[in-house]
């Protein structure tokens, strides 16, 4: 087998990965603050796709007022949707919960496709299709940027998190109970948790519009997410960083060796099989906290 | 109306606590602290102490708990309606049981969450303040909370809930599992703020000998109900009292002693 074409293909994958990693972010910001494992975080990342091209399209806006502006809509989207939906559950047993996430979903889908239609609509960011070379590697311009993209975001976030609100945001995913005896107002922060979440997938959206269109078939990238985020130990987002790599690598490499024995589909398997063996063996994930012991 | 001063910071009347709709936890507890005073809320396991300070700091929501009958007062208003944080912002605060750090926080860190309720510049002051009382805190500032000892962890405690700049400050056994030596430690300074500051204190402990070296009063719930109030000299001298701690080992307390004697005793 040729050893540069998997070289290539485990870096696209790589970069690839990374993409995955910015829906796994915004699936781990949620859960950190609140423990709500968001369901709806790949239709969030549609939902600001077509937000994006709302802006765009509809009003004839340029990209670069469009994506600003669809950021700002989606931060208050987020924070709407912990309002109306989530916050009245707190307390109550987790099934609830995911039950309500997978209602949001739906939701977003369906509605979506009421107002927008079922046809993909491309989102061009002007990345040019040329080919990168790194040395005798070929690199997708686009997976390139987008892994760029994840990756600063992902160091923002972590300055985020020095910042006095970002210690009170792990303050409540530490102990939300304590964080109510000192004075936070829990319900705050965990709306803000859903807002940058929203603001990621926006991100994710743009990214992932420009690669593949905006349709119905962005909320998928859920699945991505899920897996990425579980691997990663879904409260670490430094975690969803390496986890995103590392299962962008395994696809790539399961195309090359995969998918000549198995027909197309050696991806989902692979990711399947990464998410059932995660959770099996190892459900705190690669990088997730446990509660620390002292000695 | 002028010139009113108000002599007792908090007065609970005739509070009464329940548990998701049914189970009675307190029944009709009344107390007060004076202002700058300290006192002490003895008690043995599942007595109502924990409930008490939450109907207080109005923790009861987080745990489906409402306070059904009675009124708290703070500093002569009633506060029944408010959100915890509201109560943080008018002076009160809570230590929580079990001490409760944010673990994977470094203490500097603890203390700036802490002052979610106060302004940047007050925070400063404030940590260094906090430092000032509990130096150790300051040596191990930047390692995970989760990592420092029992007594370095109720220190964090205190001191992050002093970032709130309470006028009340209410703690839920700080004696808990920590050595004889650092609990004298820990009240010598809870003593000393209450001097230089005027601080209120209401102490919740099992621990009574070492809470009433430090208290001017004190009182004893059992099951739900205050059973005993006194100065704390006269609960020293109290028999009763006396028997949980000269009874045998030298720090023998409440936890160890069998409920239905003392059940008895005080409800004949
Ligand atoms: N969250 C809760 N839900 C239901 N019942 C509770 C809850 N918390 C406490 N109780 C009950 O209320 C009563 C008083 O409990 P509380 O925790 O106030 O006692 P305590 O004096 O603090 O005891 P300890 O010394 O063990 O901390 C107990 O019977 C307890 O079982
Ligand atoms: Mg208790």
């Amino acid at each position: 087998m040729d050893i540069l074409l998997l070289l290539e293909s485990s870096l696209n994958g790589a970069l690839v990965g990374l993409m995955y990693s910015l829906v796994a972010m915004g699936i781990v910001l949620i859960y950190k603050s609140s423990s709500v494992p968001n369901l709806a975080q790949g239709a969030m990342v549609m939902l600001a796709g077509y937000v994006i091209l709302a802006f765009s399209n509809q009003l004839g806006l340029p990209l670069w007022v469009a994506i600003p502006l669809g950021i700002v809509t989606m931060f208050i989207i987020g924070v709407g949707i912990e309002r109306v939906a989530l916050r009245r559950l707190a307390g109550r047993p987790i099934i609830m919960i995911l039950m309500m996430t997978l209602g949001i979903e739906i939701f977003l889908r369906a509605g979506s496709m009421t107002i927008w239609g079922g046809t993909s609509r491309p989102l061009p960011l002007g990345i040019s299709d040329a080919p990168l070379f790194l040395g005798p590697l070929l690199i997708n311009r686009a997976y390139a940027v987008g892994a760029g993209v994840a990756v600063a975001m992902f160091v923002l976030l972590v300055l985020f998190f020095r910042t006095r609100i970002g210690v009170v945001l792990r303050a409540i995913s530490d102990d939300y109970t304590a964080a109510w005896s000192v004075g936070i107002s829990v319900e705050r922060g965990v709306a803000l948790s859903w807002a940058i979440s929203a603001v990621v997938a926006t991100i994710a959206a743009v990214l992932w519009g420009s690669v593949q269109g905006v349709d119905q078939s962005l909320a998928l990238l859920l699945l991505k997410g899920v897996t990425v985020a579980v691997l990663g130990g879904l409260d670490s987002i430094g975690g969803a960083l390496l986890a995103g790599i590392l299962l962008g690598i395994v696809e790539g490499l399961a195309s090359i060796v995969l998918d000549p024995l198995l027909g197309g589909a050696s991806r989902e398997l692979v990711d399947a099989a990464m998410l059932i063996l995660t959770i099996m063996l190892r459900p705190h994930g690669l990088f997730g906290r446990h509660d620390i012991e002292r000695v | 109306m002028t010139e009113n001063p108000i002599e007792e910071v908090l007065t609970l009347n005739n509070v009464e606590v329940v548990y998701d709709y049914v189970s009675l936890a307190i029944k009709g507890v009344s107390l007060t602290v004076p202002k700058g005073g300290m006192v002490a809320l003895l008690g043995a396991n599942g007595a109502g102490k924990s409930t008490t300070l939450k109907s207080i700091s109005g923790l009861l929501a987080a745990e489906r708990g409402e306070v059904r009958r009675g009124e708290v007062k703070f500093q002569n208003e009633n506060i029944s309606g408010l959100m915890p944080q509201d109560r943080v912002k008018l002076g009160i605060a809570h230590v929580l049981e079990g001490r409760r750090v944010f673990e994977h926080l470094t203490p500097d860190e603890n203390l700036i969450a802490a002052s979610a309720v106060r302004s940047r510049h007050d925070a400063a002051r404030n940590k260094d303040r906090v430092y000032s009382y509990f130096p150790r805190l300051f040596e191990r500032r930047s390692s995970a909370a989760g990592y420092l000892s029992g007594g370095e962890q109720q220190m964090l405690a205190i001191g992050r809930a002093l970032m709130t700049q309470p006028k009340l400050l209410m703690l839920d056994e700080p004696s808990l599992g920590l050595a004889p030596f650092l609990v004298a430690e820990i009240f010598q300074i809870l003593s000393r703020i209450n001097r230089e500051e005027g601080l209120s204190v209401l102490l919740v402990e099992q621990n009574a000998i070492a809470a009433l070296e430090i208290v001017s009063h004190g009182y004893l719930i059992e099951s739900g109900r205050i059973v005993m109030h006194d100065t704390a000299e006269a609960l020293k001298r109290n028999p009763d009292i006396q028997e949980f701690y000269l009874g045998g080992a030298e720090n023998k307390n409440f936890r160890d002693i069998k409920h239905y004697r003392r059940r008895k005793r005080w409800l004949t």
